[in-house]
């Protein structure tokens, strides 16, 4: 060790040791020469003598040399210097390359950044690995889970170390008290031992104990994340006990947790903290699913058995709770639930699970990009390593042995890789923000793909396996000459070139067959995207803006009534306005509610309550959205203020409901009814077209509409306006009049209709868009290869060629001959790319909408698109050999 | 690690003793007082190039076996002088105990009779 670090820092001082080492050889001439004069020599011949008797100075001294530093080192960065003013002397060469590189290792890093922010990272908290998800799923949702549901799991300390739970973190207002504009912040409710069994640390006061957290908005604290501290509250020492004004609860800051620690979820950081009984509403009902519950499992007890129980205790909860309803749609509804526990130790991410498989294949598919493109540069490399045969040949002559050589083109290799990663970091970048346009609002903003110490490993991992892949063996192949032929001929001919070529070809045909894939499945990417969009979803998306707003916390049912009335009236006023209405939740807007449902003379509820999808509407809300009703009227004005209560149904409640009835209008409906006893009844007006609330791949639900009316905690509807110009240019305008109304309300979360729908298949467009992209970079780069190779062959042919002409042949069949030469390469790569894309297909299946994995209009576009591609590439260099003049080439000869 | 083509140095082991040896023996000296001391003690059995003394003793310096620094010779010229390391000294013990025992085997063939 110690040798080595003296050795590396005599690379840095070796003027001044050769320096030392010539003054002590000198030292001992002189000392030797003295001595022979003593002996009566005269001056001269005793420095000869001294000076024999040392032997070689220059050999002592390279030897010396050679001991003293790391020579290897200084050969590299000799050999470096070498390769970098090849690489500059030909700039279109290292374009390619490094262009190629960069695109292959831009796509990897920036897909690899989000596998890894996704499903990779860690959270920052002692033990992550011991963590699961208990993860609810059937009916309400899933994932979410009753405050009743935590309790019971909690009890089990005999199975998990500890059981927390938490809420979704919520954008609410803040206020610090320096400030008039309205500040948000990410806000969570968290069980008291949250902190403990995470074994997450305060850096400043404590974090929350279980007494923190027993009894119902009776402890107003808040734990504040270490960044917000920093960003927002500039690190304030005096932070503890001070009081933060958070969604209008005054909260004490009792401190501030570990830096690093954002919470549990991956794309839904947390700012603060505050106790879940600090939540308002009716937390402690079983049907009320708000948290996220977590455990910490207990190692020694094996995955299986954890699952096991975990139903057990659910079932037995669930009988507890709806046993007695067990006969009814509901209460069976109710039963089916269960719990999962998942793997939670790289955090809770509602993204990951839309989105973890679609990144799985488009990592393959970059990994893909990135091997076509090493065949690429590895066909560079080889007609360089051609080109270069002459000066190889002149090397191997002077001494230099093929390992020094191979090494040195190694050290090219290297260059071109890390020129290309570093360009290529340069794509990652600017590809993961266009990837993250793709998110919805919610999802995007809050995801941090930063690269950390894994993407760059990463990176710096598959640029140095590239370099590899592509230098190794052109560099064996160049090296592997026999110096005095290729010396005698100039390097113009090419012993072993069969060989070289087919080696050349071997790499195209591997290009086309991986791009086959690439485009197949791109295409059924695009395909199914296609479908998707053709997908009518009951409703006119088009000019719609759709905006929540944010109501001061004080505000009643009624406040929020008035003030929407006062605003619709304002926005009606405005020109270009077609129509404005507000619905709970809102086409796109997180689905449709669920309530129980007995309808008067259906056979379908005879026996028992069912389950049907509501929606709570303002007057005009079809007309808004762009449709009108089959039959019957929409709401209006008197509706909302009738205790007559009435309702809109669509086609598809009629369908299973009322099967055979052509005109629903007047029947009798009672929602809310989860017995069948019969609620209250309601008189349908109206009957309407089905819409895909649900998403575009659902079916359409049964529906039932009914009036909205604001509750004192109920959900704030959502407001439509149709426009008649483009809504971005009104969106100033309504944000204008929201303000004017009552500047204690903001507008958030707008968002045009089409917005909507387009963010509900977000995966669906990302996968096309980047396939199409991923498959479209495929062709391009196996065009450029198979152009590389035909070129190539061209150019090496051109004697025979000529003397082919001289000889008589027609310049059509010499064009024909090269073309068929590259057809026959596409082939065979087509031919070896379908199995595979075949493959590909059915693993996609799975994401795929409306197309079969062996799609044949795709396949049979595929081979179209790739034989256009590759004639392209052919053609020029076969227009080129026929176009050769027999008298030059043979003379060339 | 070298490329170039080195020439079988059958003496680099016993060289490396030798230098340690004479240091021990002689305390601090420099180079060319050590190469003379070295070829007075082989008493003309050991044809060495003075200058092969250079690369071997760089090499123990990088060891940590022998020091070195810029002195005064005895007629007050500046020179390199080394100087055996406690490293170096055990050093000399182990090599010493290798070299016997490579002696005392080769000895033992060389012994047998035919």
């Amino acid at each position: 060790m110690r040798t080595l670090w003296k050795r590396l820092t005599a690379l840095f001082s070796k003027r001044q040791w050769d320096g030392e080492l010539s003054e002590e050889v000198e030292v001992h001439l002189e000392m030797r020469a003295a001595e022979l004069r003593q002996q009566g020599l005269d001056p001269n011949a005793a420095r000869a003598a001294a000076r024999r008797e040392f032997g070689g100075i220059e050999q002592m001294k390279e030897a010396y040399r050679d001991r003293r530093s790391l020579p290897w080192i200084e050969i590299a960065a000799k050999d470096a210097g070498y390769g970098l003013r090849g690489l500059r002397r030909n700039p279109a060469f290292t374009l390619a390359a490094v262009l190629s590189l960069a695109l292959g290792i831009g796509a990897n890093t920036a897909i690899f950044s989000f596998i890894d922010t996704l499903m990779l990272r860690m959270l920052p908290v002692e033990k992550p690995e011991q963590l699961v998800n208990l993860y609810r799923t059937g009916g309400w949702g899933k994932g979410y889970a009753s405050y009743p549901l935590y309790l019971e799991f909690r009890k089990h300390t005999g199975l998990f170390a500890g059981v927390f739970a938490r809420s979704a973190a919520q954008k609410v207002r803040f206020d610090a008290g320096h400030s008039n504009s309205v500040e948000y912040v990410q806000r969570e409710y968290v069980t008291g031992n949250y902190f403990d069994v995470l074994g997450v640390k305060p850096v400043v006061g404590r974090l929350f104990k279980d007494e923190d957290n027993r009894i119902p908005q009776a402890h107003p604290l808040v734990v504040l994340s270490y960044d917000f501290w920093r960003s927002r509250l500039g690190l304030d020492p005096a932070i503890l006990g001070r009081v933060l004004n958070v969604d209008e609860q005054p909260l004490s800051v009792i401190g501030v947790a570990a830096p690093g620690f954002h919470g549990v979820a991956v794309e839904n950081h947390a700012d603060m903290w505050a106790p879940a009984m600090m939540q308002r509403g009716q937390i402690m009902e079983p049907g009320n699913h708000w948290i996220w519950t977590m455990a910490r499992i207990r190692p020694e007890i094996p995955r299986g058995r954890i699952q096991a129980a975990a139903n057990t205790i659910m079932q037995q909860y669930l009988m507890s709770v709806y046993g007695g309803q067990r006969d009814s749609a509901f209460g069976k509804w109710a039963l089916e639930q269960k719990i999962e526990v998942r793997d939670a130790g790289v955090g809770i991410s509602m993204l990951r699970e839309a989105f973890g498989k679609p990144l799985t294949i488009l990592m393959v598919a970059v990994g893909l990009v990135l091997l076509i493109a090493c065949a690429n540069v590895a066909n560079l490399l080889i007609a360089r390593g051609a080109a270069r045969r002459r000066e190889i040949a002149m090397r191997f002559s002077l001494g230099a042995t093929r390992w020094r050589l191979v090494r040195q083109w190694s050290i090219e290799s290297l260059l071109l890789a890390v020129l290309g990663s570093i360009l290529g970091m340069a794509f990652a970048i600017w590809g993961e923000r266009y990837m993250l346009l793709f998110l919805p609002p919610g999802f995007g903003e809050a995801l941090d793909i930063s690269p950390d110490a894994r993407v760059l490993s990463f990176t710096l991992g598959i640029s140095i396996l590239s370099a590899v892949l592509f230098g190794l063996a052109p560099a064996l192949r160049a090296t592997s000459l026999d110096p005095a032929a290729a010396l005698k001929d100039g390097g113009a001919q090419q012993p072993g070139r069969g060989a070289r070529a087919s080696f050349r070809k071997a790499l195209v045909v591997v290009q086309v067959a991986l791009s086959v894939v690439l485009v197949v499945t791109a295409g059924l990417f695009a395909h199914s995207l296609a479908g998707l969009r053709s997908i009518y979803p009951g409703f006119a998306a088009q000019n719609v803006v759709t905006f929540s707003l944010d109501y001061p916390q004080a505000w009643r049912g009624a406040d929020k009534q008035r003030h929407r009335e006062r605003l619709l009236a304002r926005l009606a006023a405005v020109p270009g306005v077609a129509s404005i209405s507000y619905g709970v939740p809102g086409p796109y807007q997180g689905g449709s509610w669920t309530s129980g449902i007995s309808v008067p003379g259906s056979a379908r509820t005879a026996k028992g309550g069912d389950q049907v999808a509501e929606q709570g509407v303002g007057p005009a809300y079809f007309n808004t959205i762009g449709i009108r009703p089959l039959l019957g009227r929409e709401f209006n004005q008197a509706d909302l203020r009738s205790t007559h209560k009435t309702a809109v149904v669509n086609e598809a409640f009629v369908r299973e409901f009322l099967p055979g009835t052509t005109d629903p209008a007047g029947r009798v409906l009672n929602l809310g009814d989860s017995k069948g006893a019969g609620g209250e009844p309601s008189y349908i007006v109206g009957l309407v077209p089905d819409i895909l609330h649900d998403g575009l791949k659902t079916n359409p639900k049964a529906t039932v509409y009914v009036p909205f009316h604001d509750g004192d905690v109920s959900f704030d509807p959502t407001l439509l306006v149709r426009t008649q110009l483009p809504p971005a240019s009104l969106l100033p305008v309504i944000r204008r009049e929201v303000s004017r109304t009552d500047p204690e309300v903001a507008l958030t979360e707008p968002r045009t209709l089409r917005e909507r729908v387009d963010d509900s298949i977000f995966v669906d467009r990302m996968i096309a868009t980047l396939s199409g992209f991923f498959g479209g970079l495929a062709l391009l780069l196996a065009a450029i290869g198979i152009y590389g190779v035909m070129a190539y062959g061209v150019t090496q042919r051109t004697a025979e060629i000529g003397l082919r002409i001289a000889l008589g042949a027609a310049p059509g069949r010499i064009a024909w001959m090269v073309l068929r030469d590259g057809l026959m390469l596409i082939a065979l790569g087509v031919a070896m790319g379908l199995p595979l894309s075949l493959a590909a297909g059915r693993i996609s299946a799975s994401l795929l909408y409306g197309v079969e994995p062996n799609d044949p209009p795709t396949f049979i576009s595929t081979i179209a698109v790739l034989l256009a591609a590759g004639i392209l590439a052919a053609f020029l260099p076969a227009r080129r050999a026929a176009a050769v003049q027999p008298v030059e080439a043979l003379r060339h000869e | 690690m070298s490329t170039r083509n080195a020439k079988p140095d059958i003496l680099q082991g016993t060289l490396d003793l030798m230098v340690l040896r004479t240091l021990e023996s002689m305390g601090p000296q420099h180079g060319f007082g050590l190469a003379k001391r070295i070829q007075q003690i082989s008493a003309g059995a050991l044809d060495l190039n003075q200058g092969t003394l250079y690369p071997a003793l760089l090499r123990l310096e990088q060891r940590g076996w022998i020091s070195s620094h810029w002195g005064a010779s005895d007629k007050n010229r500046r020179a390199k002088f080394y100087e055996l390391t406690r490293a170096g000294r055990k050093q000399i013990a182990h090599e010493t105990d290798d070299w016997e025992r490579t002696v005392a085997l080769m000895d033992r063939f060389l012994r047998v009779p035919e």
